[in-house]
């Protein structure tokens, strides 16, 4: 195993531990762009160099090097892989890639269904939907342009400057199309359980993304988390005196109070220094994948060689 | 498109409806543009109010010398509601998925609870004091 091969893995690490605090720390849109990126690069590079690993292990078995014209001898040369860590490397990818298969097919199925109700819904006005409700409730959905559903009751718990705020935000959703990168940031995770953190990043930035968004619209930050405030206490209530399974509970990373408590705050900064770091880990990397593409090619092409020599 | 004051044509269609929506009764263009107040002029208002009504997004009825405005009617609303139900239990209550919705709010705890509670009071400033 080479130096080049393990950076994925290692960068996979760094982020699983970092994934949270980067998401903290650096401005909600620059998140989730370059955390759904730096995802998605890091899930492929581990995938790949795991893959490698794997095929350059069973390669180097004199068996299987007779089948393949090649010196086993000449294949180890540059750094052989034990057959046991190709075996567990073999394993990985074959369950990672199943299971991103798997993510992959069901958010393609979701956004298929969400695309359909969209048209079910019919345009509404400007895309809004309403209800006839009484649980407060209001969400973006995806598809043929998208549409903002809102329940009657969510709108008569608002004010109508916070009315604003909320359809600024779920628009901010459709418009900056968030539901792509909580769907690819989803998959990398799929494809690589230490990028969780990551998508868990991504999932609060977006909301974070869409806040801001409808903070430059409205002209007000407090407003904004005055409406977080109202509608996240309004569903809370409807939620505990309702019978109905709590099916809205969903994960904490939402963080509603998080979320009001950093519109108190002063407006996000851009963070040079930490995005330049990222977009450097990107490019290792990345750059790590090409390099072990290249070595095991030039590899098999020496072993090729030398079996041609040995076999005459 | 016709939008004045800032706001894009389907932004205010949108807050016009919602103004409806919240109101739960008909109101006339005077009604929805004291609601939504700021700087919107009557006759943009009651442009919205038309147009939403040609799309059959509204219905109206005469209420004196002016119509008054409401939802279309709830019959006319029940597939959306039956079908946006069907979507909420069918995307929503997923288990480590990223949800394809995107819920305004969700999951709140009870110190979360204190804390937004207190905002709306006003009780909460700004951590570096917005008394001005």
């Amino acid at each position: 195993m080479s130096l080049a091969m393990g950076l994925p893995l290692a960068a996979s690490a760094v982020l699983w531990l970092a994934g949270a605090p980067l998401g903290r720390r650096l401005p909600p849109e620059t998140a989730v762009r370059l955390l759904t990126i730096v995802a998605l690069v890091t899930a492929l590079a581990t995938g790949f160099v795991l893959a490698v690993a794997a095929f350059l292990a069973v390669a180097a078995l004199p068996p299987v090097a007779a089948l393949g014209h090649w010196s086993a001898a000449a294949l180890r040369a540059g750094g052989a892989v034990p057959i046991t860590v190709g075996v567990v490397a073999g394993l990985a990818v074959a369950v990672l890639l199943a299971a991103a298969l798997w993510r992959a097919t069901r958010s393609a199925l979701d956004l298929a269904s969400a695309a359909w109700t969209c048209r079910r819904l019919g345009p509404g006005a400007g895309g809004l939907v309403v209800v006839e409700d009484d649980h407060p409730d209001a969400y973006a959905l995806p598809g043929l342009g998208g549409r903002v559903v809102v329940s009657t009751a969510m709108m008569r718990v608002l004010p109508a400057d916070e009315r604003r705020v909320l359809l600024a935000h779920e628009q901010a959703h459709l418009a900056h199309r968030h539901y792509l990168y909580l769907q690819l940031a989803g998959l990398a995770a799929a494809a690589n359980p230490l990028l969780r953190p990551l998508s868990a990043a991504v999932q609060a930035g977006v909301e974070r993304w869409a806040d801001e968004a409808a903070a430059t619209e409205v002209g007000d930050r407090h407003l904004v988390a005055r409406a977080l405030a109202r509608a996240g206490l309004a569903q809370a209530t409807a939620l505990r005196t309702s019978s109905s399974p709590a099916s809205a509970l969903r994960g904490a990373h939402d963080g509603v109070a998080a979320r009001a408590r950093a519109l108190l705050t002063d407006p996000p900064r851009p963070r040079r220094a930490l995005s330049g770091a990222l977009l450097l880990l990107i490019v290792a990397t990345a750059g790590a994948a090409a390099l072990t593409a290249h070595d095991t090619e030039h590899r098999f092409e020496r072993a090729q060689a030398v079996y041609a020599i040995t076999a005459n | 498109m016709s939008g004045t004051s800032g706001r894009a044509a389907g932004a205010l269609e949108r807050e016009v409806l919602a103004s409806l929506a919240a109101a739960g009764r008909p109101l006339t263009a005077g009604e929805v543009l004291a609601d939504l107040g700021g700087a919107l002029a009557y006759t943009t208002v009651m442009t919205t109010l038309s147009r939403l009504h040609a799309k059959g997004v509204l219905g109206r009825q005469t209420a004196g010398r002016a119509y008054a405005y409401a939802l279309a009617t709830p019959l006319d609303a029940l597939p959306a509601s039956l079908t946006a139900n069907r979507m909420r239990r069918l995307l929503d209550a997923q288990d480590d998925r990223a949800s394809v919705l995107a819920s305004f709010v969700a999951h709140l705890d009870e110190d979360d609870e204190r804390l937004l509670a207190d905002l709306i009071d006003g009780r909460t400033r700004p951590a570096d004091g917005e008394r001005r």
